[in-house]
C-alpha cells in the first residue's frame, strides 16, 4: 500500500500543469504545447541542478523557462492571433527538437543515465510517508487559483476574457493584456510542475520522459470542469491508480497488461462522469481576439 | 504588417524545429546529386535503423556505438534513422537506392521487411537483430542475451536475503519477455523457492514510472532487481538506492552507475559483433544467414561490479563463475524464444 506522500509526489507533475493550464484556458487560451513546456522546464531544471548542485535553483530555472515558453505561445496566439492548436503543436515539436539535440550535444549521441541532487524530503512516517515540497506547491496553487478566480478583480477579468472578451473591452481593459497575464500564470505553474518532475520526482532526465503527462494534464482540465479542486482530485486519482496498477502487477495479479495500463484513465473517467455536472468550457476558448 | 510578421516568425520557428530534428542525419546530404558518377559505388556505406532514438543509453545506443566503430575502423560512410512500423520499408528502400552496402535494422521487427525489400535490391545486404527469415542478401544476428539474464537470475536468487527478486520492463515486447523468462529460469534453478516478480511500465523512457514499478516490487519484499528499461533504468537504480537494495544492469555495462547499487550487469558487447558483420559484408562473404551470438563468441557477458565484489559471499562467487563456464561451454542450455 502506498502512502500519501508518494501519491502526492507522483501526481504533482500532472496536477500542477493541469492547474496552470486551467488558468490559461479560463482566460481563453488553450496551450496544447503543455507537454513541450514541461519538457523544456524539466530540462532547464535538470541542467541547472547538474551545473550548480542546487535543486532549488533548478526549480527556479524551470519556472522561468515555463514563463518564457508561455510568452512565446502568447506572441503567436495572442499578439499575432494565430490558431492556438497549431501554435501549441509547434511548441511541442520545437521543445522536443531543441531539448533532444542539446541533450545529445552535451551527453553524447548514445545518451547517458543522469542523476542529480533532489529536493529534500521530510520523514513524517505512517500513513503520510515522506512529504516534500509537493504538498506546499499543490496547496498554495489551489488556494491561489480559488482566490484568483472567485475573489479577485483580476480573476473576473480573466474569466471575462475567456467567456465574453467584448465585456473586457467595454470595461476599459485590454483583452490581450489580460490573456497574457493568464498565460504567464499558466507558464509559471506548469513550469514548476515540469521542474518538480526533474528535481522532486526523478532526480534524472531523459528526452522522452514526460511521456504524455502534459496531454493527460490537458485532459484533466476538461475532466475537472475547469474547477481547481476537481482538477486536483482528478490528478490525484490518476496518480493513485497509476501506482495501483504497478502494485497489482508486482503482487502477481493476473490481468492483461493492457487492462492494467488503462486502469488509471478508466477510473478517472468514471468518477468524473458520475460526479461532474454539466459545466461547459469557456465560451471564447481558443478564439483569437483582435482589438479594434 | 501583422500578417508578414506572423509568417516570418512561423518560418523562424519552423526552421528551428527542423534544426532540432535534422541533427539526426549525420552526413546524408553531402554528396548527393553533385557527382553521381562511378566513385560513389566504390565507397563502403552502412546505414542503421533503430526503433527509438539512439540517445536511449540502452538498446539503440549500443547499435549506434557499433555503427560508429564501423565508421572509424572500416572507414565506412554511415547514416542513421529512427524507423518504426510503416516507415521501415521505405527507409530501407531509400538507403538501398542510394547505394548503401549494408542496411542494419536493430530489432526483430526489421527482419521480415528486410527479406522482402532485399528481393528488389540484390546489391544491398539487409540484416536485423533477431528474426529467423533469410534470403540470399538478407539475414539476422541474434544476440543470445538470455544466457546472461539466466546467470543474472541465478545470481539475484543467491544474493537475495528475502527470497524475492524483481524485474522491471518497459514495453512488453517479445525480446524483453524472452530475457525475463531466462531470468526467472535462472533464479529458480539457483533457488527453487525464490519468488520472481515482474512489472511492465509500458514505456521506454518514463523514469518516474520505472521508479514506481521498482518501488512496487520492493514493497513486495524484492531486494535484487533487474531491468529492461533503457533510459528509464535510472529510475530503477534510484528506487533501489533509496530502499537500500541491490540492482542489476542490463544491455550495457552499468556497474559504474552513480547510484552505487549495481552489483553486476548482463550485457551485450555489440561493437565487435557489428564490426565482424560489416567486415563480412565488405569482403562479400555474407551469404544470408542467421548468426547466433552467445557467451562463447564474447558478444554476451555477465560482469560483476569490481567495486561491490566484496559484498558477494565466496560461495556465490564460485557458483556464478562455474555457471558462467557451463553456459559458455553449452553444458547449461538456456531457453530462448523464437521471434
Amino acid at each position: 500500500m502506498t502512502d500519501l506522500g508518494s501519491i502526492l509526489r507522483y501526481a504533482t507533475p500532472i496536477a500542477l500543469p493541469a492547474l496552470g493550464e486551467s488558468l490559461g484556458e479560463k482566460a481563453g487560451v488553450i496551450n496544447v504545447g503543455l507537454e513541450g513546456l514541461m519538457l523544456g522546464s524539466a530540462f532547464a531544471a535538470a541542467m541547472t541542478t547538474l551545473k550548480t548542485g542546487n535543486p532549488w535553483l533548478g526549480l527556479l530555472a524551470g519556472a522561468l523557462v515555463g514563463i518564457l515558453i508561455a510568452l512565446l505561445l502568447g506572441l503567436f496566439a495572442i499578439t499575432l492571433g494565430q490558431d492556438q492548436i497549431v501554435v501549441g503543436t509547434g511548441i511541442n515539436l520545437l521543445s522536443l527538437g531543441v531539448c533532444g539535440s542539446v541533450y545529445e550535444r552535451v551527453f553524447g549521441k548514445s545518451g547517458k543515465l543522469l542523476t542529480f541532487a533532489q529536493l529534500p524530503t521530510y520523514k513524517a512516517g505512517g500513513f503520510l510517508g515522506n512529504l516534500d515540497l509537493a504538498i506546499l506547491l499543490l496547496a498554495s496553487t489551489i488556494a491561489f487559483s480559488i482566490w484568483l478566480l472567485n475573489k479577485s478583480s483580476l480573476g473576473l477579468k480573466l474569466r471575462a476574457a475567456g467567456e465574453y472578451p467584448n465585456a473586457v473591452v467595454a470595461s476599459g481593459f485590454s483583452v490581450q493584456r489580460v490573456r497574457y497575464i493568464g498565460l504567464v500564470l499558466m507558464g509559471l505553474i506548469a513550469g514548476l510542475g515540469g521542474a518538480y518532475f526533474a528535481v522532486g520526482v526523478t532526480g534524472s532526465f531523459a528526452p522522452g520522459y514526460i511521456a504524455g503527462r502534459g496531454f493527460v494534464a490537458i485532459a484533466m482540465v476538461t475532466f475537472g470542469r475547469w474547477k481547481p479542486v476537481w482538477i486536483l482530485l482528478g490528478s490525484l486519482l490518476i496518480g493513485y491508480a497509476d501506482r495501483l496498477q504497478l502494485d497489482l502487477q508486482a503482487a502477481g495479479i493476473k490481468l492483461p497488461l493492457q487492462v492494467l495500463l488503462a486502469l488509471p484513465y478508466v477510473l478517472t473517467l468514471i468518477v468524473l462522469v458520475v460526479l461532474g455536472k454539466g459545466v461547459r468550457a469557456p465560451a471564447a476558448l481558443g478564439k483569437a481576439y483582435t482589438e479594434r | 504588417m501583422r500578417k508578414a510578421l506572423a509568417w516570418l516568425s512561423l518560418a523562424a520557428m519552423a526552421s528551428a524545429v527542423l534544426l532540432g530534428c535534422g541533427n539526426n542525419g549525420t552526413s546524408s546530404t553531402s554528396t548527393e546529386g553533385s557527382g553521381s558518377t562511378t566513385s560513389e559505388s566504390q565507397e563502403f556505406k552502412v546505414a542503421l535503423l533503430t526503433p527509438s532514438e539512439v540517445s536511449d543509453a540502452g538498446w539503440s545506443a549500443m547499435a549506434y556505438d557499433g555503427l560508429k566503430a564501423i565508421e572509424s575502423d572500416l572507414g565506412a560512410r554511415i547514416d542513421h534513422q529512427v524507423a518504426k512500423d510503416s516507415q521501415i520499408k521505405s527507409a530501407m528502400r531509400a538507403y538501398a537506392q542510394k547505394g548503401y552496402n549494408l542496411v542494419f535494422g536493430h530489432g526483430f521487427e526489421y527482419n521480415e521487411p528486410g527479406v522482402e525489400v532485399a528481393a528488389d535490391f540484390p546489391d544491398t545486404i539487409f540484416v536485423s537483430s533477431s528474426g529467423s527469415k533469410t534470403a540470399k542478401n538478407a539475414g539476422a544476428i541474434r544476440f543470445y542475451l538470455e544466457q546472461s539474464f539466466y546467470i543474472a537470475g541465478a545470481f539475484a536468487a543467491k544474493m537475495s536475503k528475502t527470497g524475492v527478486v524483481g524485474m522491471v520492463g518497459g514495453p512488453e515486447v517479445p525480446s524483453i519477455k524472452s530475457t525475463f523468462k531466462a531470468f526467472r529460469a535462472g533464479a529458480l534453478a539457483a533457488n527453487p523457492s525464490v519468488k520472481v516478480l515482474e512489472v511492465f511500465t509500458g514505456e521506454n523512457d518514463d523514469i518516474a514510472k520505472a521508479k514506481q514499478a521498482a518501488q512496487s516490487e520492493i514493497g513486495q519484499k524484492a531486494d535484487v532487481l533487474i531491468h529492461q528499461a533503457n533510459s528509464a533504468a535510472q529510475g530503477v537504480f534510484d528506487a533501489c538506492k533509496e530502499a537500500g537494495v541491490y540492482a542489476l544492469g542490463a544491455n550495457l555495462n552499468q556497474n559504474d552507475n552513480e547510484s552505487g547499487v549495481v552489483l553486476a550487469s548482463a550485457l551485450i558487447q555489440a561493437k565487435p559483433a557489428f564490426l565482424e558483420l560489416a567486415k563480412r559484408v565488405k569482403e562479400k562473404k555474407f551469404d544470408g544467414d542467421v548468426v547466433t551470438l552467445g557467451m562463447d563468441s564474447g558478444a554476451i557477458d555477465f560482469v560483476l561490479n569490481p567495486g561491490l565484489e566484496a559484498k558477494v559471499p565466496k560461495d556465490v562467487l564460485d557458483y556464478i563463475k562455474k555457471l558462467q563456464e557451463d553456459v559458455k561451454s553449452g553444458k547449461v542450455v538456456v531457453a530462448k524464444d523464437k521471434f
